[in-house]
């Protein structure tokens, strides 16, 4: 599974969206079930899938999946198709 | 000092006679499940307390009651056969020859309304091992004539794994008591039992136990229990805790090494949070210790029920947790083991309805439930039951 997919899968999986709901351009603000908690649930869900852990700076700072692809490729995590 | 006799399912198993003989000598009697697994040191005392508070014609049942701790139940025979009367006549009972029974006798919703009942208005009572017998059941309820059955909610997953094509004529009148009313299945049930009034009865054992009652058909909703049986009151205070006060109910109650005698003044409660409709119709908002607040927003697992039926067709229970941050939360187990698109389904059957504090902790699913010998599902077998399986989990 390619890194792209791991982080679809927990989106997916933490703000229990249809599939054909998800874009990697999503915003927070498009997406009733990505509140407060969700945001604490994704950072947790980073670094358990992906071995980063978000400062909560960092994790307050996401506005949308792109923001969390960013942050992890500056940690070389990377995201390339 | 009179004799209390002590009796248990299996020694009605050997001697079907037994309870009639003992209901009209005029000894106390206490009813005890089969594997009952109360002490015999608490029982002894418990019966000790009854022979020195209570009149010698009443008689006992063993309910977990609200608390999960063991508690006797304390009756009248008269008062238990009046409500006998009252459930013949408000449940039109006179045309029903028989009653099947597939909880154990030992439960009050059996006892009263099958058993009393049979032998008060001398109609037959066929007793049956109920679905840990399923053929023998089939054949029954195949054969019955102007039959009543008495059902928990929790069997109509086992009328569909084990009759799934079966069509029973000879069953008149079907009763669910014990639990959720399994609403969303009337058009099943009414396929089994195509001749049948199916009726929503309520209660609890303290009331020795009924309460209110309704036809199926007369509400959409599960929570929605119908208006209180003549002679019986039912309030809910603003806690909206119910109360009840009634003619019918149990006259004490013993715990740990307590009897409490009821006054006929008292209200009592059910167990269950409601209100009162003007109509005097009776909603259930859930089990009082069902309720639990969890990020500051009050959680209904009742209502979390509703979802899940919505959308899982097979069998469902919930028990309480804790998360990693010691918040009180609930974990939904269902069985037998759903597909990942099962998964899919009701969780966006909670994230249509709830908000996220009220999405389970985990999606746990076994094979099949772990029951009580009333059919009910055994939720303190439920955490940590072998070969648990965890679907989806909040990962907070």
């Amino acid at each position: 599974m390619t890194n792209r997919e791991k982080l679809r899968e927990l989106l997916l999986d933490i703000l229990l969206l249809d599939p054909s709901e998800f874009h990697f351009d999503l915003k927070r603000d498009e997406v009733e079930t990505w509140d407060s908690m969700s945001v604490v649930a994704i950072a947790v869900g980073v670094d358990e899938d992906f071995g980063y852990h978000f400062s909560p700076e960092e994790a307050m700072a996401i506005t949308g999946v792109a923001d969390i692809m960013s942050t992890l490729e500056s940690k070389g995590i990377s995201f390339a198709e | 000092m009179s004799d209390i006799h002590i009796i248990t399912e299996q020694d009605i198993a050997e001697d079907t006679n037994l309870l009639q003989r003992r209901w009209t000598e005029p000894n106390t009697f206490v009813l005890l499940p089969a594997r009952q697994e109360i002490h015999r040191h608490w029982i002894g005392n418990a019966t000790r307390l009854i022979t020195k508070h209570c009149p010698t014609d009443s008689f006992a049942l063993l309910t977990s009651g609200s608390t999960g701790q063991p508690r006797l139940i304390v009756g009248n025979r008269n008062r238990s056969e009046a409500l006998a009367r009252v459930l013949h006549e408000q449940q039109n009972s006179e045309p029903v020859d028989e009653t099947v029974c597939t909880l154990p006798l030992s439960y009050s919703f059996a006892f009263i309304n099958q058993w009393l009942w049979s032998h008060v208005f001398q109609r037959k009572l066929r007793l049956t091992e109920g679905f840990s017998a399923p053929d023998r059941l089939m054949q029954i309820l195949a054969g019955a004539s102007n039959a009543m059955l008495c059902l928990v909610g929790s069997q109509v997953p086992l009328i569909r794994r084990f009759f799934p094509e079966a069509s029973f004529p000879g069953i008149i009148r079907v009763h669910f008591a014990g639990g959720r009313f399994p609403q969303e299945e009337l058009d099943f049930l009414k396929e089994r039992f195509p001749n049948a009034e199916i009726y929503n009865n309520y209660g609890c054992a303290e009331a020795m136990p009924r309460l209110s009652m309704r036809r199926a058909g007369d509400a959409e909703d599960a929570s929605h229990v119908g208006c209180p049986l003549p002679g019986v009151e039912l309030r809910s205070d603003p806690s909206h805790r119910l109360l009840f006060r009634s003619p019918y109910r149990a006259i004490a109650l013993i715990d740990d090494t307590r009897l409490h005698h009821v006054d006929d003044e008292e209200w009592l409660p059910t167990g269950d949070l409601g209100i009162i409709g003007t109509d005097g119709g009776v909603r259930l908002m859930g089990r009082a210790n069902d309720v639990f607040k969890r990020h500051g927003e009050k959680i209904s697992l009742p209502q979390l029920m509703t979802t899940v039926k919505e959308h899982w067709a097979g069998d469902a229970a919930f028990y309480t947790d804790q998360d990693a941050s010691c918040e009180s939360g609930c974990v939904l187990v269902l069985a037998p083991v759903p597909t990942p698109e099962q998964v899919r389904e009701v969780l966006m059957g909670f994230r249509k309805y709830h908000t996220r504090p009220h999405w389970p902790l985990r999606v746990e699913s076994l094979e099949s439930m772990p029951l009580l010998p009333n059919g009910k599902i055994d939720l303190k077998g439920l955490p940590g039951a072998g070969n648990t399986q965890v679907h989806w989990k909040q990962r907070i």
